[in-house]
């Protein structure tokens, strides 16, 4: 498993192959803190925000929100507590970047957090892992006792007036949470379940109070763009997407890990043939899901010999998204309709029950790929899974349902063969013992 | 009037109120949106997705439950988009719901069946397995099939916002989330609101489950026989046997909304219980025994011996006891027959306090349930409304949660409600006075903090929050108070003054359906009160003439009173302790046998309607009460019809001037009957007397620090909801059965001890 840039040099992954990585001390004689003590020595809150702005930093959780933008929608002048909420439930299948950067690099994280603070007026801050993370949590503990102790956390952060504390706090286990706004009712200690927005947590987030909810990736992006500039984080990517960006790559090439490119790097065919080393056992490439599972799935031909850029706009052009970056490729042993269907399964289990095309939808779409798989398959099945998939899509509370959406109405219309082996499978059309209705 | 704006539904330009609700709009201009979720005045949900519609330059389809409109917003309602997302919806809905119409309850009055209707497809695409789970009991009085849910989380809403209990939530997730209890047992005040707003059969009554069908019911509307609060409800009954009573806004739109408590909507079952009286009784001989007979012996018997008892003694020597259980024609009838056929002095009603001192004082109009809801301050002075008037006790709720108010409780109790305080201030037992005094006159405030047990400053503390207040108001008191602290209280507005754009606003707590009535007609004004007359019966008075029975608080203590008398009637729907020593007993009818009115604690008169005939061979109280008079030899002239008294009260009353039944006929416009305002008044000598009581109090008396257990005022059993066998479990602490499977009835014996006990304000 590789960890590394390529293309660029390294920036958030600068430190993670480091002997001792998580200490302060490796962290501090690496350039560590040193945004802090120059946001500290002289820079003004709105500084802070318009280099982030400047950077052309966008989101890194999936939804790629210019985060500068985000962080000015806090309101200066409201009286409540503000609150910064770094966002690491990770959920997201096929992503694990950030549990590289809080294991190997917990202070980078907790710099960011600082600056972050200092940029909203915040003085408590939240992490909030998934539940399966806990090793994480002892991770990030231990690392912000020792940034208590040495006097960059807590009160008077670094002998200056500026206090600021950070707290860690676990999930259950929901994909869900890491929606952020489930996320806040989760660390408020009521179901997971999303909230209305607007309003958004930006004006109303934790208790009601203003609260910006960033990724790990994108807070432990601000630490470098305060020390460089935004002006010159932005120049290592394109105008749209500045900075560089990770990508949790797994699946069959020979090299999986996590990637740190460019934003706006050339291309993906070269990254997955080259870069990663190829496809294991030296099979063909059939598609690959870039973004995490919530994206459309891209059939080798959208990728070989198509020149796709690797940002925001580059995937979108080519089909797909960014998404969170986990980028999970497949093999021509891969069966679309089963990759499909344990991805579907996924949406189910993790639909958090509130509203009905999502909760409702999805069982049945599972439902159906079982009955398919089991050979009870219809001749219309496919249309049916793609009208269900319409009647979720665009209409659901929250974006899970689209998530659950997209891959169907992709996988069915890039890979018609999978579902249509399968669906004629079926004994006579009419049904296998999985169709028949019970009351 | 809020300003208008302009959007543009369906190609139609409308104006509308600024801040409107989207959904609201559209259906307030004809256009119909189809909703589960959506209950105005609870929180919004947004999950059911039935009310989606498109706006003009917004990206996807949007719930037009949760969008504000905007000036100039372009709508679209009806669309074939719009139309593939709604029958989207009800196919979902409908995937794993179980489809057994036939079988369910809420079949024939549901919205998910009536949505199917509209919006349900012919043709079933679902063909797979459904998912499964039980059918269970939550408590003794709600039922649960979960597979009917459509997870619209109305029942969570109400159980949280209305009545504070969040009792019930929804557990598991995705297509397994059921709504549920923590812990598996329903331990609440057991209001059954969430059966009445759940729109499909999950949520059942478990006292009506496999009854009756909706529409085999004749549905009457009629007016709460339990507390002062008043609630508007719809009482379903099907040959004579009422089955069950609703609220929902279907058949029914009070002031209480859809809202109702525990006895409201499940201790109807008293009305055709077996133990109601069948027949006139006749005790020939003191000390005989009680022998059925015909009507007419029994009023020809009872009208000789109250003509004995007045040759004998003069009419003077009778007493005349109504009830706050009756109609105010009931009373008014009663009230009658004292001064104009026996021509006594001595009437009163079995009511647990009088409010003659605080009416006469009044000097701000009374709130409505309406007013509190929307209240900016409310105080509150003893009492528990939570337990002893429901709906007061939900409306202070929401003004507090949904409407931001602040409140502030005076009690020795610490009650539930608390939780809603902005301050709550704990006084010692027996000091209510105190702090009516303190309010009233500053200058008190600090003596009267150390006998109440509290700091200095929280009175003051309580004083500033009611004079900073912009808008309403409301002072609310409980049943602790003597007659001068009600009189101080009544004037209280006086002593804070008069601000610009603040309204006092009162709202007594009296703890029966017709307390305020009985008041109002002024059988309250009688020369003796119920005690007295127990302790004059056998010396000053002779006989009684008694409607309804005593309350044992009344009979505590006075357990010979009533067999020392010559003669006592008693016309009951029970063999109570008060008929059981009665010469005469007369079967009454319920208030589902009858017309008549009743006066709620917000001064509302609301129609009581019959819905079923008199069972057995009751009659209602006035009609009994006329026959008596005519036997002795006067005609009340009500010529056997109700309306005839009412009309009669609207000529006697001055607060009830010009009020006749065609007027009260809609419930969801009711009249509030027109209290004099007193004006100013000099209360001297009624704070002089609370400062003397103030001296006799004990400043070392422990406090009480438990929180009651919800229920231990709701679920006493009383004359009326001793007769549920449901009552019993909940009086008995609401045992989980070992099974949740089974009707808990079938499954737990009670001590039956249990059964005899009756208590005060059922
Ligand atoms: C179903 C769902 C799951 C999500 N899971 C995650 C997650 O695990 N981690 C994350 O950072 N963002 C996740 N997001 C995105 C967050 O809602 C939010 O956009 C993000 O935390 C904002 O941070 P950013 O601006 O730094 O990207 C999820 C969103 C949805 C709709
Ligand atoms: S789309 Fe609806 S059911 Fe699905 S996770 Fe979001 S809110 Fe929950
Ligand atoms: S039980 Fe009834 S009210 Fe509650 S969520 Fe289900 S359908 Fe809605
Ligand atoms: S009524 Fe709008 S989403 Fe349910």
């Amino acid at each position: 498993m590789f960890i590394g840039a390529i293309g660029c040099e390294p920036l958030q992954l600068r430190r993670v192959s480091l002997e001792r990585s998580r200490t302060l001390d490796v962290y501090r004689r690496n350039g560590g803190y040193e945004a802090l003590r120059k946001v500290l020595d002289g820079m003004s809150p709105d500084d802070v925000i318009g280099e982030v702005k400047k950077s052309a930093l966008r989101g890194r959780g999936g939804a790629g929100f210019p985060t500068g933008m985000k962080w000015s929608f806090v309101p200066k002048d409201s009286p409540k507590a503000r609150y910064v909420v770094c966002n690491a439930d990770e959920s997201e299948p096929g992503t694990f970047k950030d549990r590289y950067l809080m294991e190997r690099d917990p202070h980078l994280l907790i710099e960011g957090m600082l600056i972050a603070g200092y940029a909203l007026g915040a003085r408590v801050n939240y992490i909030y892992t998934r539940g399966e993370y806990r090793y994480l949590i002892e991770i990030m503990d231990e690392a912000l006792e020792e940034a208590r102790t040495a006097g960059l956390l807590g009160d008077r952060v670094l002998g200056t007036d500026f206090n600021c504390e950070i707290y860690t706090h676990t999930g259950a286990g929901a994909y869900i949470c890491g929606e952020e706004t489930a996320l806040l009712n989760s660390l408020e200690g009521l179901r997971g379940h999303p909230r209305m927005k607007p309003p958004f947590p930006a004006v109303a987030g934790l208790y009601g109070c203003p609260t910006v909810v960033n990724n790990v990736e994108t807070l432990t992006a601000v630490p470098d763009i305060i020390k460089m500039g935004g002006d010159a984080y932005k120049a290592l990517g394109t105008e749209k997407s500045g900075g560089t960006k990770l990508w949790s790559v797994s699946g069959h090439v020979a090299r999986p890990g996590v990637y740190e490119l460019p934003m706006g790097y050339d291309d993906m065919e070269k990254f997955i043939m080259e870069d990663c080393q190829g496809i294991t056992n030296g099979r063909q490439l059939k598609a690959v899901i870039p973004g995490g599972s919530s994206v459309y799935i891209m059939p080798a031909e959208d990728i070989i010999g198509r020149d796709v850029r690797m940002d925001y706009e580059g995937l979108v052009a080519a089909g797909s998204m960014v998404g969170s970056g986990g980028f999970i490729v497949l093999d021509d042993t891969v069966d679309v309709f089963e990759s499909t269907k344990n991805l579907t399964e996924f949406y189910k289990h993790e639909s958090c029950g509130w509203c009905t095309p999502c909760r409702e939808g999805t069982d049945w779409l599972v439902k159906v790929f079982k009955r398919i798989e089991s050979g009870g398959g219809r001749p219309d099945d496919a249309q049916l899974l793609l009208d269900i998939v319409d009647n979720i899509e665009g209409k659901s509370f929250c974006p899970l349902g689209d998530a659950a959406a997209w891959p169907i109405q992709s996988a069915i219309k890039k890979f018609p063969e999978d579902f249509r082996r399968h669906i004629s499978n079926g004994a006579s059309g009419d049904g296998g013992k999985e169709g028949l209705p019970t009351a | 009037m809020a300003e208008l704006i302009k959007v543009i539904i369906n190609g139609q330009d409308f104006q509308v109120e600024k801040g409107a609700r989207l959904i609201d709009a559209c259906r307030e201009n004809g256009y119909s949106i189809a909703s589960f979720c959506y209950y105005a005045d609870l929180a919004l949900q947004a999950s059911c997705r039935m009310c989606l519609v498109r706006i003009e330059k917004m990206p996807k389809l949007q719930t037009s439950c949760t969008i504000t409109c905007t000036d100039g917003m372009v709508v679209t309602t009806e669309s074939e988009e719009i139309e593939k997302a709604r029958r989207g919806m009800v196919e979902f809905l409908l995937a794993n719901h179980p489809l057994d119409c036939p079988v369910c309850d809420r079949g024939g009055e549901c919205e998910l069946q009536e949505m199917v209707f509209d919006w349900g497809d012919l043709e079933e695409r679902f063909t797979e397995r459904k998912n499964y789970a039980p059918e269970k009991f939550l408590s003794p009085v709600v039922a649960n099939d979960s597979q009917r849910c459509i997870l619209c989380k109305r029942c969570t809403r109400v159980c949280d916002e209305w009545m504070g209990e969040d009792a019930i939530e929804a557990g598991g997730r995705g297509a397994h989330t059921v709504i549920g209890t923590y812990g598996g047992w329903l331990n609440c005040s057991q209001c059954g609101n969430c059966i009445e707003v759940c729109p499909t059969g999950t949520l059942l009554d478990a006292t009506y489950r496999h009854q009756t069908r909706p529409w085999e019911l004749s549905r009457t509307t009629s007016t709460c026989s339990f507390c002062s609060d008043g609630c508007q409800l719809s009482v379903g009954s099907r040959r004579g046997e009422v089955m069950r009573v609703v609220a929902r806004d279907r058949y029914v739109n009070g002031h209480n909304g859809e809202f109702l408590c525990i006895k409201g909507r499940f201790a109807h079952p008293f009305v055709n219980h077996e133990e109601r009286l069948r027949t006139p009784l006749v005790r020939y001989k003191k000390g005989g025994r009680l022998v059925p007979t015909t009507w007419e012996e029994a009023v020809r018997f009872a009208a000789q011996k109250l003509q004995e008892v007045k040759d004998a003694h003069g009419g003077s020597a009778i007493g005349v006891v109504g009830s706050p259980r009756l109609t105010n024609e009931s009373n008014w009838a009663l009230l009658r027959f004292a001064r104009d056929v026996l021509g006594t002095d001595k009437y009163t009603a079995s009511e647990a306090f009088s409010l003659a001192p605080f009416f006469e004082n009044l000097s701000a109009p009374l709130a409505t349930h309406k007013d509190i809801r929307h209240a900016k301050t409310i105080v509150l002075i003893g009492g528990e409304p939570e337990e002893l008037q429901p709906l007061t006790g939900k409306q202070v709720r929401q003004a507090v949660r949904n409407g931001g108010a602040k409140l502030v409780i005076f009690n020795s109790v610490p009650i539930r409600l608390k939780e809603q305080a902005a301050q709550f201030v704990h006084i010692r037992p027996g000091s209510e006075d105190a702090v009516v005094l303190a309010l009233a006159s500053p200058g008190d405030a600090e003596v009267a903090a150390s006998k109440l047990g509290v700091e200095a400053d929280e009175i003051g503390k309580a004083s500033q929050i009611i004079s900073e207040t912009a808008g309403d108001v409301v002072l609310m008191f409980g049943g602790e108070l003597s007659a001068e602290a009600q009189s101080v209280v009544a004037q209280l507005p006086a002593a804070f003054g008069e601000k610009e754009g603040r309204r006092f606003l009162l709202h007594p707590l009296p703890l029966f359906n017709n307390s305020v009535g009985v008041h109002d007609l002024g059988l309250m004004n009688g020369a003796l009160n119920p005690l007295e007359i127990l302790d004059a019966a056998g010396s000053e008075v002779r006989a009684l003439y008694v409607a309804g029975g005593f309350l044992p608080a009344h009979l505590e203590g006075r357990e010979g009173a009533l067999s020392r008398l010559d003669f006592l009637a008693v016309q009951e729907l029970f063999l109570t302790e008060t008929a059981e020593a009665a010469d005469v007993i007369f079967p009454a009818a319920s208030f589902a046998e009858t017309d008549g009115t009743f006066t709620n604690s917000d001064g509302l008169v609301q129609r009581v309607r019959q819905s079923i005939p008199p069972v057995h061979q009751s009659k209602p109280d006035w009609a009994i009460t006329s026959q008596l008079a005519s036997a002795l030899g006067t005609d009340l002239g009500f010529q056997m019809s109700s309306s005839n008294i009412f009309l009669d009260i609207a000529h006697g009353v001055p607060a009830y001037e010009g009020l006749r039944y065609p007027l009260l006929k809609d419930e969801s416009k009711p009249v509030q009957v027109k209290h004099a305002l007193a004006g100013r008044r000099d209360v001297t000598a009624q704070l002089a007397e609370l400062r003397r009581a103030l001296e006799s109090l004990d400043e070392n008396a422990e406090k009480i620090t438990e929180t009651p257990p919800v229920g231990h005022e709701l679920f006493k059993l009383g004359v009326l909801t001793s007769k549920v066998p449901q009552f019993h479990l909940l009086a008995a602490g609401n045992p989980e059965p070992e099974s949740v499977l089974v009707s808990p009835l079938y499954q737990i014996t009670l001590d039956p001890g249990l059964r005899r006990e009756a208590a005060a304000g059922d």
